[in-house]
């Protein structure tokens, strides 16, 4: 059962890594002037809708099989996109980014991707149906890595493919920096979990004494309320 | 112009009202993020409303949030109090997100709006449904607004007396935690079913439970109406949403009605499970429409009104509609098209104007049911590659477009639609919408199972003029309203050609749409009729679980990663190269 669980826990944040592509993808080929750009986030947007959805079948048998109590904790609903962060609250990547590190992000993550899919095509075996779905998965990572660089050159005649490195190194580097510091905070979070619980329960005997009836609206005009209350 | 936004806890959205109280655009954050149910700060939205209407901050008079933030804050805290230490997660998570919650909308506004949160004001939560639902209604005066949802900043169920848009005075609430909404949630998450977007689904499977079953009489039991106290009475001991974060329902439901369902097991008509959880969502819509019943009859009691406005996510549930209009009291229902949270920003957009112009002449103008703005962009331009690499373009010429999608339709294909303006609900009218040939068995089976990957438990909506439903349906004049946005089903006639159709529910109901009046639908009925065809399928243009298409990228990538091969567009008729 344990192994099912780890199982699940890897294609559900892979889903949502693949997913959240796709709409970064879509969002780019949206905020787009040129055709040829729009054609070419809306291919690889296609793309990763397709490897999103290939993710969530894997789930979903491996769902199938897991008790329902660990099966619910895995079923997937579209605004943890945002609340587990593939998708930042301050606006896609292309509303935040200059397009020359945007490319030279795709350019790089679709690496860093690719060399994730390593890990479960080990998981799932390589001459399984799976593993042969994660291999043509990160043929496709692989194309958009070689399209993000051929696109970057040509958009900036001016940079070298060893600027382009350079992008890669720095985004390496903060991958693993981000793995780390999620390693630590939630080792941090284990720690605090019984510090908060007991602020928690301290802020909730003082919210046991609030009296809230007062706030009824029983009987009053609700277009009388003052307009800047917030209570 | 005044901006109505909602977000946080349900779909966020943007509304924006002119000085004359005209409903001029409107957007949903999903619709723009492409994330379902997306409830963060729709910002989003406030900038295509800014940009497409052409308006800077210093144009806007006032911003309203659709409800009190730090009230729904504390009543929720409040109510978890009482049951620690059980609840402790729940508080924890609380006060750790605490600005994550509504309480950092001004914070919010002045992060991407710099400006916007000076003219920051708040509406009571259920007052931004009443005040969504009243510009839908012809008479503005002496009408009753009932309000039922999961939760508002205060209560899960209101009735208000509207005297005029500058009185509403409310008369009765349900308080929290005791909810109808909340109880319909519990039961979808413990059917398998995603909340706030799995409600729909408990809907379809209902039809086919049976009432007198165990299942549903154990379900039916689990509310009631106190006809002394005049209150919803629930044993909170079988629900856990007041409780905990994971957990809308408790152990003590899973020994009352057997284990819940695995979410990712397919519920398959003919499976041994298939009854038992068909049964039991049988029970909650029963517990629903009686609850409802309850709830109008004391309405119509406290207030003595004939009409009513009637919001919050409650009223999505369009099975229940049918048995309300058969009330002898009731003589009007107006529902929103959009009555859940996300339309409150409409309501919100009105609180702004009615209070901005409290002592003038109020003028609400009825809101049109495709509000958001077309947008200005040269689409044949940006999307040239893309069809031309994808798609080839079977016809330019509008009216030819209209007339050989008309004839596919006829051959028995399944059209996709990106016409004009989105529509403001979460129900496609046409503009975005999948359509075939309603009596056509094969058809509308292709568009349910394979195009959109629908459970075959959940039939589709036909769509007709309002002659052909005449002549099918058991129509009441009223919810007549409500008809042209899907608000509510209807019995198909006895011993009709109805019965048979694909999209008749199991129970001999049918989810109708009467088309509007020179709207994309009705033009092509127009066509369509004369080629023996008078009733279309309509279901959402989208990929399932994805939201309904916006635009007409959204729209090619539907068509490119689905089965579907045409789609009809303001560019023309286009076909997806295979």
């Amino acid at each position: 059962m344990k192994k099912i669980e780890s199982e699940l826990l890897i294609f559900y944040e892979t889903a949502h890594a693949e997913l959240a592509s796709a709409l970064e993808m879509l969002a780019a080929s949206k905020l787009t002037d040129s055709p040829k750009q729009v054609f070419g986030y809306f291919m690889h947007a296609k793309d990763e809708y397709n490897h999103a959805r290939s993710f969530f079948k894997m789930l979903s048998m491996r769902g199938k099989r897991a008790s329902i109590e660990t099966a619910r904790n895995y079923r997937f609903t579209s605004p943890s996109l945002i609340t587990k962060g593939y998708i930042s609250d301050k606006g896609f990547l292309i509303d935040t980014m200059k397009l020359k590190d945007f490319i030279a992000f795709v350019y790089t993550n679709e690496l860093l991707a690719k060399s994730s899919f390593e890990n479960i095509l080990t998981l799932v075996g390589n001459t399984t149906e799976e593993g042969k779905r994660i291999s043509d998965i990160m043929r496709d990572e692989l194309r958009h890595h070689g399209m993000a660089k051929k696109h970057f050159l040509n958009h900036y005649p001016a940079l070298q493919p060893w600027q382009l490195m350079l992008y890669r190194t720095r985004e390496t580097i903060s991958n693993k920096g981000r793995k780390i510091y999620d390693a630590n905070l939630k080792f941090l979070d284990r720690l605090l979990t019984p510090l908060y619980r007991a602020m928690a329960y301290i802020a909730g005997t003082i919210a046991k004494k609030l009296n809230l009836n007062e706030f009824k609206r029983d009987g009053k005009n609700l277009m009388n309320i003052p307009t800047n209350s917030i209570l | 112009m005044f901006i109505g936004v909602t977000g946080y806890n349900h779909e966020s959205s943007a509304a924006l009202v002119d000085k004359n109280g005209v409903l001029v655009d409107f957007y949903r954050e999903e619709s723009l993020s492409r994330i379902k149910g997306d409830k963060s700060f729709p910002k989003r939205s406030i900038k295509k409303l800014l940009d497409t209407n052409k308006i800077r901050i210093k144009d806007i008079e006032r911003v309203a949030f659709y409800e009190r933030p730090l009230s729904a804050f504390l009543h929720i805290i409040k109510e978890a109090s009482m049951h620690m230490p059980k609840s402790l997660p729940l508080l924890t998570h609380q006060f750790r997100n605490f600005n994550r919650s509504s309480v950092s909308c001004y914070l919010d506004f002045a992060k991407f709006f710099k400006g916007l949160e000076s003219k920051l004001i708040y509406s009571d939560h259920h007052l931004s449904h009443t005040l969504t639902a009243l510009p839908y209604s012809n008479s503005k005066k002496d009408i009753c607004s009932v309000v039922i949802d999961g939760f508002g900043d205060r209560s899960t169920a209101s009735i208000s007396q509207v005297v005029d848009p500058t009185e509403i005075n409310e008369l009765w609430e349900c308080p929290y935690p005791v909810s109808l909404g909340l109880f319909y949630s519990s039961i979808t998450d413990y059917l398998g079913f995603a909340i706030n977007e799995g409600e729909y689904k408990v809907m379809g499977l209902a039809s086919f439970g049976d009432s007198n079953s165990k299942s549903a009489k154990l379900v039916r039991g689990l509310m009631d109406w106190d006809t002394t106290s005049n209150k919803i009475i629930s044993d909170m001991s079988f629900f856990d949403y007041h409780l905990s974060t994971s957990n809308s329902f408790s152990s003590k439901l899973e020994e009352l009605l057997g284990p819940a369902r695995n979410p990712f097991v397919q519920l398959i008509q003919g499976d041994s499970d298939f009854q038992r959880c068909a049964d039991i969502a049988r029970g909650a819509q029963d517990l629903t429409i009686y609850l409802l019943g309850k709830i109008f009859t004391h309405a119509h009691k406290i207030t003595n009104s004939r009409r009513f406005l009637f919001s919050g996510g409650v009223s999505m549930n369009s099975a229940s509609i049918d048995s309300l209009a058969q009330l002898p009291f009731v003589d009007e229902i107006i529902i929103p098209p959009s009555p859940g949270d996300s339309g409150c920003a409409i309501g919100a957009a009105f609180y702004c104007y009615i209070k901005s112009n409290y002592y003038s002449d109020l003028k609400i103008s009825k809101p049109s049911l495709f509000p958001s703005r077309k947008e200005v962009r040269n689409d044949e331009y940006l999307t040239e590659q893309i069809i031309s690499n994808e798609f080839s373009v079977l016809e330019r010429d509008e009216y030819d477009a209209f007339l050989n999608a008309a004839e596919l339709i006829k051959a028995g294909e399944v059209i996709g639609t990106v016409l004009s303006c989105s529509e403001t609900g979460p129900r496609a009218l046409g503009n975005r919408s999948l359509i075939c040939d309603a009596k056509n068995k094969e058809a509308v089976k292709n568009l349910n199972t394979v195009i959109k990957n629908r459970s075959p438990y959940r039939p589709t909506a036909p769509a007709m003029k309002y002659e052909i439903a005449q002549k099918y349906y058991k129509l009441r004049p009223e919810i007549s309203e409500c008809y042209k946005s899907m608000g509510a089903t209807c019995k198909c006639l006895e011993n009709n050609l109805s019965l048979d159709f694909p999209t008749t529910h199991v129970d001999g109901t049918a989810r109708i749409q009467i088309v509007e009046n020179n709207s994309s639908l009705d033009k092509l009925l127009s066509i369509l009729q004369p080629m023996g065809i008078d009733i279309l399928a309509n279901s959402s243009l989208n990929v399932s679980g994805d939201p309904t298409c916006f635009d007409l990228v959204d729209g090619l990538m539907v068509c490119s990663r689905t089965k579907l091969r045409y789609l009809l567009t303001d560019l023309g008729l286009l076909k997806r190269k295979t």
